[in-house]
């Protein structure tokens, strides 16, 4: 039968048949032996209900995301202009570069405690957490793309007298887009991660809060809820992030091979 | 020879300003000693740290847990990998599985790690295992992918068993891509042995990192990260030789740009 | 082909290496036939003594051979029990209650820690700075305060405390911090008031902290503010085990309310505290028993904010 569908049915069955299977195995697991740990998938959708679709979007939810927004915002900013001013002049990318490999290499949650130190328990120090791991990334792989600045294009755009920030939109970033975007894209999977891990450390509100807040209750399916709620937000932010780069590609294309 | 002598030179210049910097800015007072103590304090209390014996246990055990999620995390998306590829179908049917839970944060898994695990070993694996897990399978699938079609009729036609075409074909176009995930799998599995430590407490550097910070001593905060950067900068490292290594004789690597 | 493969068979050797090396103790028999067991406790006044009873060797005359871990609070020892990381471990009322409500499997074996139940003299309290607005428990309204976990005897009884003075519990705000973090946190003006239990509060005083709400006195008389408790599990397939401990206990107990300034002197080999601090904290009472009514009393309290859903079978739990 499977053989013999095409087109959108089969699409369908390609893309649902193993989630749906595993979502059925698992209710069948539950039902079988029942862990207090790992409870059914109809005790985790109403506990989802029950705990989400409440006043907690506007009081956790949308506040959470926002402070992510902020932070990778700024980190996408900072680290493109670092990175662009880096990667354009070798001595000073040969000066920096142990410096920042270094940084990259500290593992970002291990920052809180001193951010929190230094900034309070507010959103600032929220916001701060996040920046200070997702700047690394952008920041590294924008001195890569620039420093691989292609010989022959930088040569035929000093032949056109293309100069300052004319030389910056249509050769520096164009081409190094694709690294920037790759760095970005790394930067964001760190964000979400700071995200989750700045309310669960002196927070009072926000995902990550929520999360440790049924842990302590020792509340399971409510705990589950937040974590599918977790999941569910970083497929999306995925996919947005998905169709933004096929876009920055596009302008990559066009600017670089016209 | 000596251009490159140079360009290390240069290297070398950017850490010491660094120091200079971290040395400077808290002795006239610009942040607080609390926050920033001078630079030369930190590279005391840091060789002091060395010179004991608590500070190469945590190391230890970090390393530890780092090593066994990693390795459970490779060979388990290696041979899931490898499967996909083998049966007809299963790579379209799994996709959207892969692209859903490919980006939960791991984290988000913390507070079912404590829960199973509590502030021990299986924690730290718990987190280690599931974020490595998706790097390697998501190169593996992009290694034997590559694989050209034509050479893999050819290798039909001959009526080359199973294993043959896997050892011979599909593993050598798809070493390439099996070391990227490796490195960027040992990176991340890193990033979150230390994560759960501090966040759950499992033993290990980040869990005396949290008790460094709770006791209030912040000098010892900031010579066990920089502990935590340089041993993050060695493993990179390491996997990059292990790479280079590997890879010797591919055209990727023999070609014009050596990563 | 062949020096991949060697390549491949050294890394795994090495990774097999770094697995063997270090594992953690076993419980279990140990040479000297005392039976090695793990317990959970957090690093504070109230648990000077399961190290008491490790040091003086009452342990060891029980048979048994102690490893002590700390740990952040309530929650997270009921996770390591119920997890098997610990065999018994020292948890708050709140905390015991709420796991029990929800199923897990734990059954508590002795008192942990209880109440002086004296105002302006109890070993936890909660502290604001000196020059703060807040005098009495109805000012912290609105106020964050901050907790080392949430969910557990410290929300409990500062909102019965709230309560009483005739404010609305509901508008508080907790905030999750350990511990030795909340003296700074409070001098910072991090958060606007801290619950510690001591030798915290003592330790924040010293800084120009100053103590409003002694809550555990106001939520219940002779409140029995923690337990020491075990999986079902053992307590079924090993009641001699739970027996020896729950004896050794209670001997460490007595010994600690009978030897004061020793108590004092083991705060020292397991907080950061020096000796001048360790003279002048409010020591915690250790009777031999449960005050029942008491643990019924926050089982309501909690019932009322929420925090519990449902009340737990008390028969069942206690001992």
């Amino acid at each position: 039968m499977i053989r013999r569908m095409t087109g959108l049915p089969l699409r369908l069955v390609r893309l649902l048949a193993l989630p749906v299977a595993l979502v059925l195995g698992w209710w069948g697991y539950s039902v079988l032996s029942p862990s207090f740990y790992v409870p059914s998938p109809t005790r985790i959708a109403t506990a989802f209900a029950d705990v989400w679709f409440t006043r907690r979007i506007l009081d956790d939810v949308l506040p959470s995301l926002g402070r992510l927004l902020a932070g990778y915002a700024l980190a996408a900013l900072l680290g493109i202009a670092l990175g662009v001013a880096i990667g354009s002049y070798r001595r000073l990318r040969l000066t920096a570069e142990p410096v920042l490999e270094f940084f990259r290499a500290v593992p970002p949650p291990v920052l809180v405690p001193l951010i929190m130190l230094v900034a309070g328990l507010n959103d600032t120090m929220k916001v701060l957490v996040i920046v200070s791991g997702a700047i690394w990334p952008v920041l590294l792989n924008t001195v890569e793309g620039v420093r691989a600045l292609d010989e022959v294009l930088a040569d035929t755009a000093r032949a056109y007298g293309l100069r300052g920030p004319s030389r910056l939109w249509h050769l520096v970033l164009p081409a190094a887009s694709p690294q920037i975007m790759a760095g970005l894209r790394q930067a964001l999977s760190i964000g979400i991660i700071l995200m989750v891990i700045g309310e669960m450390f002196a927070s009072t509100s926000g995902l990550g809060y929520t999360v440790v807040l049924f842990q302590r209750g020792f509340q399971i399916p409510e705990m589950w809820s937040g974590i599918v709620l977790l999941g569910l937000l970083g497929f999306l932010l995925s996919l947005a992030f998905r169709a933004v780069e096929r876009r920055v590609l596009y302008w990559h294309q066009r600017e670089t091979h016209a | 020879m000596t251009g490159r002598l140079r360009d290390i030179a240069y290297g070398i210049l950017g850490l010491g300003i660094l120091f200079a910097v971290a040395e400077a800015v808290p002795r006239l007072g610009l942040i607080s000693r609390d926050f920033l103590p001078p630079a030369d304090e930190i590279l005391h209390t840091l060789l002091r740290d060395l010179a004991g014996r608590e500070l190469w246990t945590a190391l230890g055990e970090t390393m530890r847990a780092w090593a066994i999620g990693l390795a459970i995390a490779f060979v388990l998306a290696l041979a899931l990998g490898v499967l996909i590829d083998a049966i007809p179908g299963a790579r379209a049917a799994t996709t959207s599985t892969v692209e859903f839970l490919r980006p939960i944060p791991s984290v988000a898994l913390i507070p079912l790690a404590t829960l199973l695990y509590g502030a021990d070993l299986g924690s730290s694996l718990l987190l280690i295992v599931y974020a490595s897990f998706w790097q390697v399978l998501i190169q593996v699938l992009y290694g034997v992918a590559d694989v050209d079609p034509v050479a893999r009729e050819t290798a039909r036609s001959y009526r080359l068993g199973r294993w043959t075409i896997l050892r011979r074909l599909v593993w050598p176009t798809a070493l390439p891509y099996v070391m990227t995930g490796l490195r960027l799998a040992a990176a991340v599995a890193f990033i979150l042995a230390v994560t759960a430590e501090l966040v759950i407490g499992s033993p290990g550097l980040g869990l005396q990192i949290q008790l460094a910070q709770s006791g209030g001593a912040v000098a010892e905060v900031y010579a066990l990260i920089a502990v935590a950067g340089l041993t993050g900068v060695a493993v990179n490292l390491a996997v990059r030789q292990l790479e280079r290594r590997l890879l010797a004789w591919h055209p990727s690597v023999r070609g014009e740009n050596p990563r | 082909m062949r020096r991949t493969l060697c390549t491949v068979l050294a890394a795994t050797a090495l990774f097999a290496a770094a697995a063997c090396g270090g594992s953690g103790s076993p419980s279990g028999k140990s040479s000297d036939g005392t039976k090695t067991i793990k317990i959970g406790a957090i690093a504070i006044a109230d648990t000077a003594p399961v190290y008491l009873a490790v040091t003086k060797g009452i342990f060891k005359k029980h048979g048994l051979n102690a490893k002590i871990t700390a740990v952040t609070g309530g929650a997270t020892s009921i996770s390591g029990v119920v997890g098997g990381q610990f065999d018994f471990a020292f948890a708050n009322t709140t905390s015991v209650l709420t796991a029990a409500a929800q199923g897990l499997p734990i059954k508590v074996v002795s008192n942990g820690a209880s109440s002086t139940g004296v105002v302006g003299k109890d070993f936890c309290a909660v502290l604001v700075k000196k020059d703060s607005a807040v005098k009495s428990a109805k000012d912290l309204e609105g106020k964050t305060i901050a907790v080392n976990q949430l969910k557990n005897i410290g929300d409990t009884t500062i909102r019965a405390s709230v309560r009483k003075d005739g404010g609305d519990p509901s508008k508080l705000k907790f905030v999750e911090m350990p511990f030795p973090d909340m003296p700074a946190a409070l001098s910072k003006g991090s958060v606007d008031a801290i619950w510690v239990p001591e030798p915290f509060v003592t330790i924040a005083m010293g800084s120009g902290a100053r103590p409003v709400v002694w809550p555990f006195v106001e939520a219940a008389s002779d409140l029995t503010v923690a337990m020491y408790f075990t999986g079902t599990k053992l307590a079924q397939q090993d009641p001699e085990l739970v027996k020896s401990f729950t004896a050794a206990i209670k001997e460490a107990f007595a010994y600690a309310e009978a030897h004061p300034d020793e108590a004092r002197k083991e705060l020292l080999s397991y907080t950061k505290i020096d000796a001048k601090t360790a003279d002048k904290i409010i020591l915690t009472k250790w009777p031999q028993d449960i005050n029942r009514a008491s643990v019924e009393t926050i089982s309501e309290d909690a019932l009322n904010d929420g925090v519990l859903t449902k009340k737990p079978d008390l028969d069942a739990l206690l001992p």
